[in-house]
C-alpha cells in the first residue's frame, strides 16, 4: 500500500513538473504565459486519466474500483426501490429454487458420511432378474471372513415395529440390529460410554446392550449425563445403554437416522424362533465392506464374487421352486461405493425425480435471468444519457460494462443469500412431502461448502446471464444523438427492441416446456388419485393391534382377536371391521411365494409365484371389494377345519381360465402337499397389492383365525367420520383386555395418499415452477409490450388522427404480443415434447406428447399472455391524437 | 480503461514503448518530460508520445524493477523525478532489442517482395 502511495506521489509531482517543463518550452516557442499553459495542458490530456492507468499498474486498483462500483450500485438500487425489490424477489426465487433442489441431491448423491475414511466404504449388492437382495448372516460371516479385499465388514439389518419403553412411557423408534465391529469399522467412536466391539459378536444372547443416537439421547433424555447404564426395554428385553454416537453420525443408510443400535447376537429378542442368525436362505442384512488401501472396487468385485458363488451354493434347494432357486443362483454380486452412504430403496428413484426437479428449477433460473435482463435493458435506456455522458468525458467501455456488472452482481448476491436461507425451509418441506407414513426420511440438509458453492456459482452464472448482455447493449451508444436529448427516445430503442423481443420469445418457449410438464405430472398425480384400486378407500379407519404384547400366544390370540372385533361393530357408526397382515398399497414389500396349483401344469421355469394377504372374515365388505363367486371366510373355518383361500379374479383367470375355481386345491411350492393345501372357496374382484400403479397380481387370501398370527393391522368400514370413533375403539378393546396394544391410527384414503407422496411432490413443484415461469414470461412480455406502445405513441396517434377506431388499435397492438407468443410456442413446443419423452418414466395413464396437455398448456399461456398484451395495448386505445402528435 | 480506438493504438504501442524509454534511459537518468521529448526528437517528431500511454508504462516498467525512480535536481535546479535504467533493465533491453530487430526484420521481409523501393 504505502509503496503504491509513494508512487502516486511521485507521479503527480512528475506530471507537474512535465506540464511545467511543456509550458516553458511553449513559451520559449513565443507563446503567452497564459496560452503556453493550455497548449501544455491540451497535449497532455487527461490527467485524472493518466492517473488511473497509471493506478491501474499498482494492481488493487480493480479492487478499489469493486468497492466503489458495489458502493455506486448499491445507492443505484436504493434509489430505484421497486425495479431492485422485483429484480432480488424473483431471483432469489430463482436461485432459492435451485438451492433447495441441489442441497437435496448433495444430501442423497454428493455428501460424504461423517466417518473415517468413507472413500474407501463399498456397498455389497445382490443383483438377480428381479431386483436387488439383502444379505444373510451366514453368508455376511463367510465374505468378512474369507475375502483379500477388505479389511473388514460391517452388517446392519433393521428392526420393524420396534417398541422402546423408558421408565414405562412407551415409543416407537427406528432401530438397527448391527455387527460388533459396526462402529470400529466406521471410526464412530461414543461421545459417552463406549460403542460395540467385537466381543459383543460372541456373546450370545445375554449380552443386553445397546447404542443411542445423539438425536434420541437429545430428544428423549435432554442430555442426561448419566445416560450409561439405564435401562431401556426394546419389545420386550431390557437393554442397558452402553453409549452414545456423535452429534453428526446418523447411521450409514441414506435417508434414515436410527435412533437405537443393538448388536447381532440379540437378534433372538426381536423375532420369532428359528433365529434368522442361523438361516442360509433368510436375507435380511445390508453389507459394507472397507476396501483395503490401493484395492480398486472392480478388483474387490472379482475377490467377492467367488465368495458369493460358495455363499449360493450353501442355500440348500430344498423348499425353493425350481425357478424361484434358479433366480437365486443366477445372482450377480456388485460392489459399489458407499461414500456417501448405502443407498437403500428410496434414495435411487429419488436421485432421478431430484434430477428431474434440479432441470427444471434450471429452467426457472434461466427465465427469471430472461426477465431482468429485460428489466436492465428497460433501465438502461433511462440511464442511456448518464451513459452517454460518462462515455463522452472518457470513460473506458470496458470500465463502464464492470461497473453495470457489478451492479447485477450486488442485485445477484443479495438474491443468492435471501435464496440460500429460503432454500433451507423449502428443502424440509420437500423433505416431508417426501416422508411417507410413518417412517420420516431423514436427510442432512445444513448448508455445506458444496452448497454454499453452488449457490455462488448460481448467483455468478445469474449475473452472466441477465448482466452481461444489457451492459454491453447498454454501453453500445452513438453517443451524438444520445447527447442530443430529442433525439435519444428513438436511437437506442430500436436496438433494445430486439433483444427485448428475443428475450420474452424465450422466457415464452421455457414456460411452455415447463407448464407441459408440469401438466403431464399433475394429471399423472390426478389419474393415480382417481384412479380405482379395486377397493373403496373411503370411511376406513386402519391400526395396528397387538394383542402378543401381554405374553398371549397361538389360539389365545386367536380367540383375543376375535373377541376385538365382535366388541368393535357394536360401536355405534361401525358397520363391520376385519383384520389383516398387510394393508393394500405398501409401496412395496408385500409377501409372495410360489405355489402348485392342482390340474395345472406349469411350463419349466414358469414364473408361480402369487401375492399373499392373511386377513379376517369380513375383509373384503370392510374394504368394499366385492366377492365375485363362493363365500367369505367364516366362523366356521377353524384351525382344525380345511384351510381355505380365496383368490383373485387375476389369479382365477390365469390358472384356471373360464373354469370354476371353487372347491380347487393349491399349496406352497416345496412343501408336503399333504401338510398343506388350501382348498379355494371364494373369488374377489381385483385390487392392487403393492403400488397404484402395477399391474394387479394374481394374489391370494389366507383366513388369519386358521393360523398363529402376531401383531395385525385391523380395518374398521365406519358409517360416520372414522375418526370420531376412535376413543371408542380404544375403550372396547381395553374392555376385552387391557394389554392388548393398539396405535398407529391413520385412514386407509390417508395410506393410500401417502404412497403418492412422490407423485404429489412432483407435481407440486413443477406446478410452482411452473407457475413462476408463467408469471415471469407474463411480466416480460408486459414489459416488452409496455414500451412498445410508449414508442409507437406518435404512430398510434396518426393512425388514429387518420381514422382508425379503437378496434383497430387494439388488435394492432394485440396482434404484436400474439406474434411474440405464437414464436415463443413454436420453440418451446418441440423441446417440451423432448422434454416429456425423458419423464415418461414418471407418467401413468397418458403418453408423453399427450394432446389434450399440451393444448391446455398452450390456452393457459395464450390466455395470461393476451391479458399481458391486453393491458399496453388498451393504454394505446386511450392515446388522444392530439397529445400523440405533439408527442416528441 | 480506455474506449476501443485508443486501446488499440496502445496495443500497438506497448512494447514499443517499453523498449524505446528502456533506450533513452541508457543514455542517463532523467525526467518524464524528457523521455518524451527525447523519442519525439530522436524520431524526427515521427513518433508522438502520448502521455496517456507514457506514465502508466513508466509505472509498468518501475513495478517489473527494470527502471527505478528517485528524486533529484535537475539543470536549473529544481526538485524533479528522476527515471533511472537498473541493471536487470540493461538486460533486459538487449533482450527487447533484439526481438524488436527479428520482429522488424521478419515484416521487413514480408514486405520487401511488394515494395520494391523499401531500402532499410
Amino acid at each position: 500500500m504505502s509503496r503504491r502511495k509513494r508512487m502516486m506521489e511521485h507521479l503527480e509531482q512528475d506530471i507537474r513538473d512535465f506540464i511545467e517543463r511543456e509550458t516553458q518550452d511553449n513559451i520559449e516557442r513565443g507563446m503567452s504565459p497564459e496560452e503556453a499553459r493550455y497548449a501544455a495542458l491540451r497535449k497532455f490530456g487527461n490527467v485524472t486519466r493518466v492517473k488511473e492507468e497509471t493506478r491501474e499498474v499498482w494492481s488493487l486498483v480493480w479492487l478499489e474500483q469493486f468497492w466503489q462500483d458495489v458502493r455506486f450500485g448499491l445507492r443505484g438500487l436504493h434509489k430505484n426501490p421497486g425495479f431492485t425489490t422485483i429484480a432480488v424477489l424473483t431471483l432469489a426465487l430463482g436461485i432459492g429454487a435451485n438451492t433447495a433442489i441441489f442441497s437435496l441431491i448433495d444430501a442423497v448423491m454428493l455428501k460424504k458420511l461423517p466417518v473415517k475414511s468413507p472413500q474407501e466404504l463399498v456397498q455389497l449388492t445382490a443383483v438377480g432378474p428381479y431386483g436387488v437382495s439383502s444379505f444373510s448372516y451366514p453368508g455376511y460371516q463367510r465374505y468378512r471372513n474369507e475375502n483379500h479385499v477388505c479389511s473388514d465388514m460391517l452388517a446392519i439389518g433393521w428392526l420393524n415395529r420396534l417398541e422402546a419403553s423408558v421408565d414405562g412411557q412407551a415409543e416407537s423408534l427406528e432401530g438397527r440390529i448391527v455387527s460388533g465391529n459396526f462402529f470400529t469399522l466406521l471410526g464412530v467412536g461414543a461421545i459417552a460410554g463406549r460403542t460395540f466391539t467385537s466381543q459383543d459378536e460372541t456373546m450370545l444372547q445375554h449380552n443386553a446392550v445397546a447404542v443411542i443416537s445423539y438425536a434420541y439421547w437429545q430428544r428423549r433424555f435432554g442430555f442426561d449425563p448419566s445416560i450409561v447404564g439405564r435401562n431401556i426395554t426394546l419389545n420386550r428385553t431390557v437393554f442397558t445403554i452402553v453409549g452414545v454416537t456423535p452429534a453428526g453420525f446418523s447411521g450409514p443408510e441414506i435417508g434414515y437416522s436410527p435412533d437405537i443400535y443393538v448388536p447381532m447376537t440379540m437378534e433372538p429378542a426381536f423375532h420369532d424362533k428359528p433365529s434368522w442368525l442361523d438361516q442360509p436362505d433368510f436375507h435380511w442384512l445390508r453389507i459394507m465392506g472397507r476396501l483395503k488401501p490401493g484395492v480398486g472396487q472392480e478388483q474387490g468385485r472379482a475377490d467377492l464374487e467367488v465368495i458369493h458363488r460358495r455363499v449360493l451354493a450353501d442355500i440348500p434347494s430344498k423348499g425353493w421352486a425350481p425357478a424361484d432357486y434358479q433366480q437365486l443362483l443366477s445372482q450377480r454380486l456388485e460392489v459399489e461405493s458407499a461414500a456417501s452412504g448405502i443407498v437403500f430403496g428410496l434414495p435411487k428413484e429419488l436421485s432421478l425425480t431430484l434430477s428431474i426437479l434440479m432441470a427444471m428449477a434450471g429452467l426457472v433460473l434461466l427465465i427469471t435471468c430472461a426477465n431482468l435482463a429485460n428489466l436492465l435493458l428497460g433501465r438502461a435506456s433511462v440511464r442511456q444519457e448518464e451513459i452517454a455522458v460518462r462515455l463522452a468525458i472518457g470513460a473506458g467501455r470496458f470500465r463502464l460494462v464492470r461497473q453495470l456488472l457489478t451492479e447485477s452482481a450486488v442485485l445477484a448476491i443479495g438474491a443468492g443469500a435471501i435464496g440460500l436461507i429460503c432454500a433451507r425451509w423449502a428443502g424440509d418441506a420437500i423433505v416431508l412431502l417426501l416422508s411417507v407414513g410413518r417412517a420420516p426420511l431423514f436427510l442432512d440438509l445444513r448448508p455445506d461448502p458444496r452448497i454454499l458453492a453452488f449457490t455462488g456459482a448460481a448467483a455468478v452464472l445469474a449475473t452472466m446471464l441477465f448482466g452481461l448482455a444489457p451492459a454491453l447493449r447498454g454501453t453500445q451508444l452513438d453517443l451524438n444523438p444520445v447527447l442530443k436529448a430529442s433525439a435519444v427516445r428513438l436511437g437506442a430503442r430500436r436496438s433494445h427492441r430486439g433483444l427485448g423481443s428475443g428475450l420474452v420469445v424465450s422466457q415464452v418457449g421455457l414456460s411452455l416446456v415447463l407448464l407441459f410438464g408440469a401438466g403431464l405430472l399433475v394429471r399423472t398425480l390426478e389419474n393415480l388419485e382417481t384412479l380405482d384400486p379395486g377397493f373403496d378407500r373411503k370411511d376406513v379407519l386402519l391400526f395396528d393391534v397387538d394383542p402378543t404384547k401381554g405374553g398371549y400366544e397361538g389360539p389365545a390370540v386367536t380367540r383375543l382377536y376375535e373377541q376385538v372385533l365382535e366388541h368393535i361393530v357394536t360401536i355405534p357408526g361401525v358397520r363391520s371391521a376385519s383384520l389383516s397382515m398387510m394393508v393394500p398399497i405398501t409401496g412395496g414389500g408385500g409377501i409372495d411365494n410360489s405355489v402348485w396349483v392342482e390340474g395345472y401344469t406349469p411350463r419349466p421355469n414358469e414364473n408361480m409365484t402369487v401375492y399373499v394377504n392373511v386377513v379376517g372374515p369380513r375383509y373384503f365388505e370392510t374394504l368394499g371389494m366385492p366377492l365375485l363367486l363362493g363365500r367369505d371366510f367364516s366362523s366356521r373355518d377353524t384351525e382344525t377345519t380345511t384351510q381355505v383361500a380365496v383368490i383373485n379374479r387375476t389369479m382365477a383367470r390365469y390358472f384356471f381360465g373360464n373354469d370354476n375355481p371353487i372347491g380347487r386345491k393349491f399349496g406352497w411350492y416345496g412343501e408336503d402337499k399333504n401338510r398343506t393345501q388350501f382348498e379355494i372357496v371364494g373369488v374377489v374382484k381385483d385390487s392392487k397389492y403393492e403400488t397404484l400403479r402395477e399391474q394387479v397380481p394374481r394374489t391370494i387370501y389366507l383366513d388369519c383365525f386358521q393360523r398363529t398370527i402376531g401383531p395385525m393391522t385391523a380395518e374398521v368400514r365406519a358409517s360416520i367420520n372414522p375418526a370420531a370413533v376412535i376413543s371408542q375403539l380404544r375403550n372396547e378393546i381395553r374392555a376385552v383386555n387391557a394389554s392388548i396394544s393398539v396405535g398407529g391410527f391413520s385412514t386407509l384414503e390417508e395410506h393410500v395418499d401417502d404412497s403418492l407422496g412422490h407423485e404429489r411432490l412432483m407435481a407440486t413443484l413443477s406446478g410452482l415452477f411452473a407457475g413462476l415461469a408463467v408469471l415471469l414470461a407474463c411480466v416480460g412480455l408486459y414489459g416488452v409490450m409496455a414500451f412498445a406502445v410508449a414508442r409507437r405513441t406518435n404512430e398510434i396517434g396518426i393512425r388514429m388522427a387518420l381514422g382508425a377506431d379503437r378496434a383497430q388499435i387494439l388488435g394492432l397492438i394485440l396482434g404484436e404480443s400474439g406474434r411474440l407468443m405464437a414464436v415463443g410456442v413454436a420453440i418451446g413446443l418441440p423441446v417440451a415434447l423432448v422434454a416429456a419423452r425423458l419423464i415418461s418414466g414418471q407418467l401413468y395413464g397418458l403418453k408423453p406428447a399427450d394432446p389434450l396437455t399440451m393444448a391446455g398448456a398452450v390456452l393457459l399461456l395464450a390466455g395470461v399472455a393476451a391479458l399481458a398484451g391486453y393491458i399496453p395495448a388498451r393504454r394505446a386505445t386511450k392515446v388522444d391524437p392530439m397529445v400523440a402528435l405533439k408527442y416528441e | 480503461m480506455s474506449t476501443q480506438e485508443q486501446r488499440e493504438r496502445i496495443e500497438l504501442l506497448q512494447g514499443t514503448l517499453d523498449l524505446l524509454i528502456l533506450r533513452t534511459l541508457l543514455l542517463g537518468p532523467t525526467h518524464g518530460h524528457a523521455i518524451a521529448k527525447a523519442i519525439e526528437m530522436r524520431s524526427e517528431d515521427v513518433l508522438q508520445v502520448e502521455q496517456g500511454s507514457l506514465y502508466p508504462a513508466l509505472h509498468r516498467l518501475i513495478k517489473r524493477g527494470w527502471i527505478s525512480v528517485q528524486e533529484g535536481t535537475s539543470e536549473n535546479n529544481r526538485r524533479a523525478k528522476f527515471y533511472r535504467l537498473t541493471a536487470r533493465g540493461r538486460r533486459q533491453l538487449v533482450v527487447e532489442t533484439s526481438k524488436w530487430d527479428k520482429l522488424a526484420g521478419a515484416i521487413a521481409r514480408i514486405l520487401r517482395p511488394a515494395e520494391q523501393e523499401g531500402k532499410s
